[in-house]
């Protein structure tokens, strides 16, 4: 299934306002095509609109809820990382001091 | 005066009465200073005069929403300000070392710091509450149900000294940093907060659930005091050696 | 005496099962009707709400055995684990409102477990504080503020909800069918090799530095 569908299923009922017009034209000259009306057809395109906004919108949310979370466990895990080996270090010359002292240390 | 108390004319066990006999030694010495509790006092005093310069504005109606907040964090800081007292005392004579080394037992002295520290609480609580009832009138139930007004004040402050007793002492026997105690002390007992500002407000609206809240808080005082006596020896004391891997 | 490489292993397993992870969640699962995209945001949420709790309750028992034995292991594991708590507990505090916000318009909801959530991570907050910055002689200290976390677990989210009815309801999260639940598990074993990855990790650095000062003291 592809990502960019949305499930939306045409009613099975007729909506209210999609009933049939004659084929004849109206004030501005427009012609129903398919037997929609221009009402059903804007009030269609309308609702498309409001799917596509919430779709972007939850893209963008999903992408920095998860970028976030990410971002926090990369961050604490490269800390670690430079911890440990700024510890090991300072260990390893601590020992290597301790071992040119004679007598030193226990 | 001996705090090792086994007193054969007594029918009580060793440990109320070292207990009251702690408690009475810090009372006599705050009745001789009067430092604690002036200190304290004045502050709650101070406290309530920002809280209606803050709040005054606000209408009759509203009174009923904020007084339990600022009944309780009112509490809050006048118990983290008291706990560190107390605590810095000890610490300056060195003689919370005294007593863990003398042969008292520990709980002894926690009962002891968490009565003392109820005490201070309550006589600030006398002038908070009234003083609350005067600067906003919408709050005037915590004057009309005096009996459940004390019972609230009482185990709130009750549960909030369980744990802060713990906190403080173990943050006195070392270098005393003050603010960790309240970084530590208002997270920890955000449920007696909670359960507080819920029965306050509950009496505040005359709702009839007020005995249940009050009964819920008596059920986490007691299990904040069980946790806080369990909890004091090893924290200030320790058991045993270390051991190191 | 050679250890196996746990932490190692783990971190393979979770650079493997990310990826396989996300493959689940966004092109296996259906879009929910109701939530739609923003639903998959619940994948990464609630294993990052159950990481959480789990090392808490761990950092709990370490505390307890800590005090109990004096043992040095038992304390690098309760700040490794606390640390995993406020990580772990940080993800699921921002990405629980970025979710609200997404479906309900509002980012934070006053529900009860988001007020618990919030509660608990300051006082591992503050456990991560007293350890860092009390005096020598504040790990037993901090170890009660990590029992008394513990095991105010359940008071808290009691207490929440009691305190709940001064406020108003918020939107029932509606219960999910079964294929949504497939995709949860993947990311769940993921983010539990990270995690714990990551906790064996900060032990083992945490050891380490208390050599160092036992190395720098003699």
């Amino acid at each position: 299934m592809s990502i960019y569908t949305i499930e939306w299923a045409p009613p099975s009922e007729p909506v209210r306002g999609m009933e049939a017009q004659p084929h004849n034209v109206d004030d501005d000259g427009y012609v129903a095509v398919e037997g929609l009306d221009r009402n059903s057809v804007e009030h269609i395109r309308a609702l498309e609109q409001r799917a596509a906004a919430k779709t972007a919108s939850d893209y963008a949310h999903v992408v920095w809820a998860y970028g976030i979370l990410w971002a926090l466990f990369a961050g604490y895990g490269v800390l670690l990382w430079r911890r440990t080996v700024w510890l090991s270090r300072s260990l390893a010359q601590l020992r290597g001091g301790a071992e040119t002292r004679p007598g030193a240390g226990r | 005066m001996s705090l090792v108390g086994r007193d054969k004319t007594s029918s009580m066990g060793p440990l109320p009465r070292q207990a009251w006999l702690l408690v009475l030694h810090d009372l006599r010495q705050e009745l001789r200073e009067r430092e604690i509790v002036s200190t304290t006092v004045f502050f709650t005093l101070v406290v309530l005069v920002m809280f209606g310069l803050s709040f005054a504005s606000l209408g009759t109606a509203l009174h009923p929403l904020i007084a339990p907040g600022l009944l309780w964090l009112c509490v809050m800081f006048v118990g983290s300000m008291t706990l560190t007292r107390i605590f810095d005392r000890e610490r300056e004579a060195d003689t919370l070392r005294a007593l863990l080394v003398a042969p008292v037992e520990r709980l002894a002295i926690y009962l002891a710091k968490a009565t003392v520290t109820l005490l201070v609480l309550l006589a600030c609580m006398a002038l908070l509450v009234p003083g609350l009832v005067v600067l906003f009138p919408g709050a005037s139930a915590l004057a009309t149900n005096p009996s459940t007004t004390i019972a609230l004040v009482v185990l709130g402050c009750l549960g909030y000294v369980a744990v802060g007793t713990l906190f403080a002492a173990g943050l006195a026997t070392g270098s005393g940093k003050h603010v960790l105690l309240a970084v530590v002390l208002y997270p920890v007992t955000s449920p007696v907060l909670l359960f507080a500002l819920v029965a306050t407000r509950a009496l505040l609206e005359h709702h009839p659930r007020v005995m249940t809240y009050l009964g819920q808080m008596a059920a986490v005082d007691v299990l904040l005091l069980v946790l806080g006596a369990w909890l004091f020896e090893p924290v200030l004391v320790g058991v045993g050696r270390a051991r190191v891997p | 005496m050679t250890r196996a490489p746990v932490a190692p292993l783990l971190f393979g397993a979770a650079l493997v099962l990310l990826p396989w992870s996300v493959v689940r969640v966004f092109l296996d699962t259906p879009i929910e009707r109701q939530m739609g995209t923003a639903q998959k945001i619940f994948y990464f949420h609630l294993p990052m709400a159950w990481i959480c709790m789990a090392f808490a309750v761990v950092c709990g028992i370490a505390a307890v055995v800590e005090l109990r034995r004096r043992s040095v292991v038992a304390g690098a594991v309760a700040v490794a684990s606390a640390e995993m708590v406020l990580i772990a507990g940080l993800g699921m505090l921002i990405s629980g409102p970025i979710w609200g916000h997404a479906t309900w318009g509002r980012a934070w909801t006053w529900d009860a477990r988001q007020v618990s959530a919030a509660l608990l991570w300051l006082i591992f907050a503050s456990y991560v504080l007293v350890r860092r910055y009390g005096a020598a002689g504040s790990e037993r200290l901090a170890a009660a503020l990590a029992i008394f976390g513990a095991a105010e677990v359940p008071v808290i989210y009691y207490a929440v909800k009691v305190w709940k009815t001064t406020h108003p309801t918020t939107d029932v999260v509606g219960s999910l069918p079964p294929s949504f639940w497939a995709a949860l598990w993947p990311a769940l074993c993921a983010l539990s090799a990270l995690s714990l990855g990551l906790v064996l990790v900060r032990v083992r650095l945490e050891l380490l530095a208390q050599q160092l000062e036992r190395q720098a003291d003699s």
